[in-house]
């Protein structure tokens, strides 16, 4: 079984390297860059609402500081575009200080209001403070990202870039979800009670998994601008926030393979759909609304047969459990 | 006509009362909700799109129907769509393993909702000319007809809803499920049907809602997403779950909002509310009137 695993694991590795070299649509290769991005914030958002279980409705403000960081400093500061990176580190650990503390007085959807709270306030702070943002029009001429003079400046570059980038970040999220820290955030979306009782600094915890989590989405950010060079705060509303949920749900909630499942999912179905043409939004939205009633736990909940939340994992077991409940028998 | 400061402010009050009871009656729309089903219906601002969109788009434009007939057919349409939604969606949620996935369950219907209005009613945002215009004019004061019916139907509104629970069998039933669903169940309340009650009131509400702020906004698909988010925030402000509450909340973030405007640059009033929730989420849960048992 393990065998098949690294197998299969390696042939889509290959299939990745190999995919610029055989599709050479800018589109398709902007697309797929655009899945990476994706895929490192959805495993930051798996921290938080993943595996300690605090519902994050604010994914879009964490992203728009990143991107926003990063972009303002190397335009207006003409400082190296580098430098972004260890910039936008430092925004997403503060930001996860200042989520985090609130996080340990509120809880559930409590929680999701302050995050919506303050996403709305970046982005009306982004879009009217003109002379520091640029307000609606955005931030412009965002240069590329470039390494001892080469320039990441094609769509074809870039993907090899994120590609590494996006592979040492999922091993360091699988890591992490697998050790100790892990283990612990897992336990306190269970039981934050018995955690404390254990004698584990549940506050501390927390505020370390919202860290993490907004470190994972500034550094998505900042990946993001440098890839479109150019950013406006119409981009990150609330729409953009749900969108990640909704790609941490359909892949599979608490597991980083099903983050990134479902990062690839939800970035390029709508693509795939686009055939419909007005109808495919709809048919998504309906689509993900299908997955959110029958198979809360996600795609990779059809593979897995071995963990606790198994019973609910199994689809056959949520059509049953669904059908009991649409037929009026189970009353909570 | 010269204001004096005095005039100046009340005008500010009032029309910071008007916005204020919208605010007020979309958190009491969402506080039924969270009462009965212990969801948080995210979708909310889509059903005010919704039925705005069914009261100007079909009935009054499309089938030229007089306002008041419109009233009632929209009233009914929102009542079956209401009934759908509750027996489609909202009762298998509240039985979820986690809060996450009702949360995305609602999320998601709030843009299926929103790309059926797109197809249906089409991209192009619309008014409905001379519905609710004009003004009113007490000395120096001007107050809109519209703000005007809101203040009125809104309090008419708000004090059946207290009647109703307090003195109906099904309002009490429905403030049994409230507090504690496994009880009321043992003394034969049918829950789901409850559930599915409140999901129809809180829809004819959002009606009412909607076609109330029709001459407030162009009628376009984000039309509710501000008064949605700040229906929340009025929502905490005042006392989660409480009604007279969340009346409170909202006028006080309405007046709130109006008078920030003199201290801050105007696009910056819709942080007010925001910011304020953060606030009062973390030093003040229990919000103004302080009626508060636990956070959930």
């Amino acid at each position: 079984m393990k065998k098949v695993k690294i197998a299969l694991m390696a042939l889509i590795l290959a299939l990745l390297v190999a995919f610029p070299l055989f599709d050479s649509n800018l589109y398709h290769q902007q697309l797929m860059n655009q899945v990476f991005v994706n895929i490192i914030v959805v495993m930051g958002l798996n921290f938080i609402t993943g595996l300690t279980g605090q519902m994050n409705l604010g994914t879009a403000g964490i992203f728009a500081l990143g991107a926003y960081g990063s972009a303002l400093t190397c335009t207006k500061l003409g400082t190296p575009v580098w430098l972004g990176f260890p910039i936008a580190i430092v925004i997403g650990f503060l930001i996860g200080r200042g989520l985090g503390y609130p996080s340990l007085r509120v809880k559930g959807v409590y929680l999701s209001l302050t995050t919506i709270g303050f996403s709305e306030v970046v982005r009306l702070i982004l879009t009217n403070a003109i002379d520091f943002t640029g307000g609606s029009q955005g931030v412009q001429n965002i240069p590329f990202l470039n390494l001892f003079g080469f320039e990441f400046n094609t769509p074809f570059k870039i993907y090899y870039l994120y590609f590494a980038l996006t592979i040492i970040m999922a091993i360091a999220a699988a890591r992490i979800v697998s050790s100790k820290w892990g283990r612990v955030f897992k336990a306190i979306r269970d039981n934050s009670d018995a955690v404390e009782a254990c004698g584990i600094d549940v506050a501390n915890l927390k505020i370390l998994a919202f860290t993490m989590a907004a470190v994972y989405g500034c550094i998505g950010g900042f990946l993001y601008t440098h890839m479109m060079g150019y950013i406006n705060p119409t981009a990150f509303n609330q729409d953009l926030s749900v969108n990640y949920l909704v790609m941490m749900m359909i892949g599979g909630i608490g597991s980083v393979a099903g983050n990134i499942l479902g990062a690839v999912m939800v970035t390029l179905l709508p693509e795939i759909l686009r055939f419909m043409q007005n109808y495919y939004w709809l048919i998504f939205s309906i689509i993900t609304l299908i997955f959110a009633v029958f198979l809360p736990y996600g795609i990779v909940s059809l593979f897995k047969k071995s963990e606790r939340q198994e019973r609910h994992f199994d689809i056959f077991h949520s059509i049953k459990k669904a059908r009991e409940i649409w037929g009026g028998r189970i009353a909570k | 006509m010269k204001k004096t400061m005095l005039e100046s402010v009340l005008q500010l009050i009032v029309s910071g009362v008007a916005m204020g009871f919208i605010y007020a009656l979309v958190g009491i729309e969402y506080t039924l909700v969270w009462n009965s089903t212990g969801l948080l219906n995210f979708s909310h601002d889509k059903f005010i799109m919704l039925s705005a969109y069914i009261f100007a788009g079909t009935f009054v434009i499309r089938m030229g129907l007089p306002p008041a007939l419109g009233v009632l057919a929209s009233l009914l349409v929102m009542f079956l769509f209401g009934v759908l939604v509750a027996v489609g969606i909202f009762n298998p949620l509240r039985s979820m393993a986690s809060p996450i996935f009702a949360v995305m369950g609602t999320v998601v219907l709030g843009r299926i909702i929103s790309e059926l209005v797109r197809l249906i009613w089409g991209p192009i945002p619309f008014t409905l000319p001379n519905y609710l215009t004009g003004t009113y004019q007490i000395g120096n004061i001007i107050i809109g007809r519209v703000n005007v019916w809101i203040i009125v139907i809104s309090s008419l509104l708000v004090a059946s809803l207290q009647i109703f629970f307090k003195t109906t069998k099904t309002g009490k039933a429905m403030r049994c499920v409230q507090q504690n669903k496994k009880a009321a169940t043992l003394m034969g309340i049918d829950v789901s049907k409850n559930i599915v009650f409140t999901i129809v009131l809180s829809s004819l509400v959002c009606t009412v809602i909607g076609m109330l702020v029709i001459p407030l906004f162009t009628v376009d698909t984000a039309m509710a997403n501000m008064i949605g988010l700040k229906g929340f925030s009025s929502g905490v402000i005042g006392g989660f779950g409480y009604l007279p509450g969340v009346i409170a909340g909202g006028v006080f973030l309405g007046v709130l909002e109006n008078f920030s405007t003199i201290v801050l640059p105007a696009v910056y009033k819709d942080c007010v509310g925001f910011v304020l929730m953060i606030i009062f989420l973390l030093v003040r849960p229990s919000g103004i009137l302080g009626h508060r048992k636990n956070l959930r």
